[in-house]
């Protein structure tokens, strides 16, 4: 499946969403397809345009703060695994810090200079690094974990997180690779995930999908759940 | 449509009064359904919501369907009795597949009516992103079958809009990558209980004759049925 359908049928889906939860906004709609419609796959037709010495630039600075292979670093925060994501899902995070539906002021400012050929050289670039997973994560609860990520909390409605981000959780589109992510990254977001994603409301975008599964988590089951995947390989 | 529009209302969670109608008609339709079943009036309109939200993570919000890492099949205006029969078929393990066997297994029958009249009512649009270049050659399939290779018509049994009967899926608006996934798997994912052999049987020759290239057309044709 390329990136393309993905796409649209995120599109789609979220649509839905604000038919049902804010009302049908033609306008939003609108926006939405247009900022879905820009992201496409990462072969764009101007991924050319940035030099291999301006990539190369660029990809050292992203790894000043993400690892040196981009496998994850533990800074003041945890800075997140960008090595093997899927470019569809890169490619829209560094557009949702630009349109303020991501908050994170360093991204913010990191991604509002990137051109879009140099947005899809870095994601094509980190889709294909495999450096070991940085590990770190307590051990005995991997376990309960795996048993949250392929089956889900069915009494607690839960969804199984294999479903949506593969069984082997290496993600899908626009759908993250969560394989290899730090432990305390994947905590952070999960427990501060209305907080952080889809803070626009004039662009509602896909992060709505896991307010719910986030939300019904206790922070138990999320530590369970980071640490089986951060061990992932 | 009076139910779905009582249920909407019941989602925003403003008014007691519009939760309290729907509770109302929920359990008079369960009522109605499960006459004989003492166990009917232990699903609430709450859990039944609840329930749904959940079901609509990866089945799409309207539950048109959903392009997650598996493509995840469009539940909306499916035939009631196929959804119950394949819920079981998840729990009896009939049918292989891990995450709806852990779905499946929770579900009272009370709650599996609820959720499957829901469904039923659900009209959104297909999802689309089938090639529509196939559409022509996937209707002549389906409407017409192909004598020449034993393949009956599609429409016999699933009828001539494709909305199915009973047992018998609907298929129209159904992901035409979903639909090529059951296809080419069918007797490694159905039937798959020696001890409880089911309806899927009666697909199985019919998947089996059929070549990769007549199953993609017809699949895309009925992923743009309304």
């Amino acid at each position: 499946m390329n990136a393309f359908p993905m796409g649209s049928s995120i599109m789609i889906f979220v649509r839905h969403w604000q038919r049902r939860t804010l009302g049908a906004l033609s306008l939003q709609a609108t926006i939405l397809a247009a900022a879905f419609a820009t992201v496409g796959p990462a072969n764009a037709v101007d991924s050319g345009a940035a030099s291999q010495a301006d990539l190369q630039a660029k990809i050292g600075y992203c790894q000043d703060c993400h690892g040196s292979s981009a496998q994850g670093y533990r800074g003041y925060l945890p800075i997140p695994r960008l090595a093997g994501q899927q470019p569809g899902y890169l490619e829209n995070q560094l557009r949702a810090f630009i349109e303020h539906r991501r908050t994170n002021n360093i991204m913010f400012n990191v991604a509002h200079t990137l051109s879009p050929a140099m947005i899809s050289g870095l994601a094509a670039h980190f889709r294909g690094l495999h450096p070991e997973p940085l590990g770190g994560a307590p051990r005995e609860l991997v376990a309960a974990g795996e048993n949250i990520f392929q089956n889900g909390v069915p009494d607690a409605n839960i969804a199984a997180c294999a479903a949506c981000h593969g069984p082997q959780a290496t993600g899908t589109g626009q759908i993250p690779r969560l394989a290899g992510q730090l432990y305390p990254y994947v905590i952070k977001e999960l427990v501060n995930w209305g907080k952080e994603r889809g803070q626009n409301p004039t662009i509602p975008d896909t992060s709505a999908i896991m307010s719910p599964v986030a939300h019904s988590l206790t922070k138990s089951q999320i530590e369970a759940v980071a640490a089986y995947v951060s061990y992932l390989k | 449509m009076e139910a779905r529009q009582l249920k909407s209302s019941a989602h925003g969670a403003t008014t007691r009064i519009a939760q309290l109608g729907f509770a109302l008609l929920l359990s008079f339709g369960i009522g109605v359904a499960h006459a004989q079943d003492t166990h009917a009036a232990s699903v609430t309109a709450k859990d039944v919501q609840a329930k749904l939200a959940y079901c609509e993570v990866c089945h799409g919000v309207s539950a048109q369907g959903f392009r997650g890492y598996y493509p995840i099949p469009r539940l909306a205006g499916q035939q009631p009795q196929y959804l119950e029969n394949q819920l079981q078929a998840f729990v009896e393990r009939r049918r292989t597949n891990n995450i709806m066997f852990n779905v499946g297994h929770v579900l009272s029958p009370a709650m599996i009516t609820a959720l499957v009249t829901d469904f039923h009512e659900l009209n959104p649009k297909p999802l689309g992103g089938a090639p529509r270049d196939l559409v022509p050659a996937g209707k002549k399939i389906f409407d017409e079958g192909i004598p020449a290779s034993n393949v009956p018509a599609c429409s016999a049994c699933h009828g001539p809009d494709a909305k199915g009967n009973g047992p018998f899926p609907r298929l129209a608006g159904q992901l035409n990558d979903y639909m090529i996934d059951k296809l080419v798997n069918w007797t490694k994912e159905r039937g798959q209980n020696p001890a409880s052999p089911d309806t899927s049987a009666v697909m199985a020759p019919i998947a089996h004759s059929l070549t990769k290239p007549q199953i993609e057309a017809v699949a895309a044709y009925l992923s743009y049925l309304e």
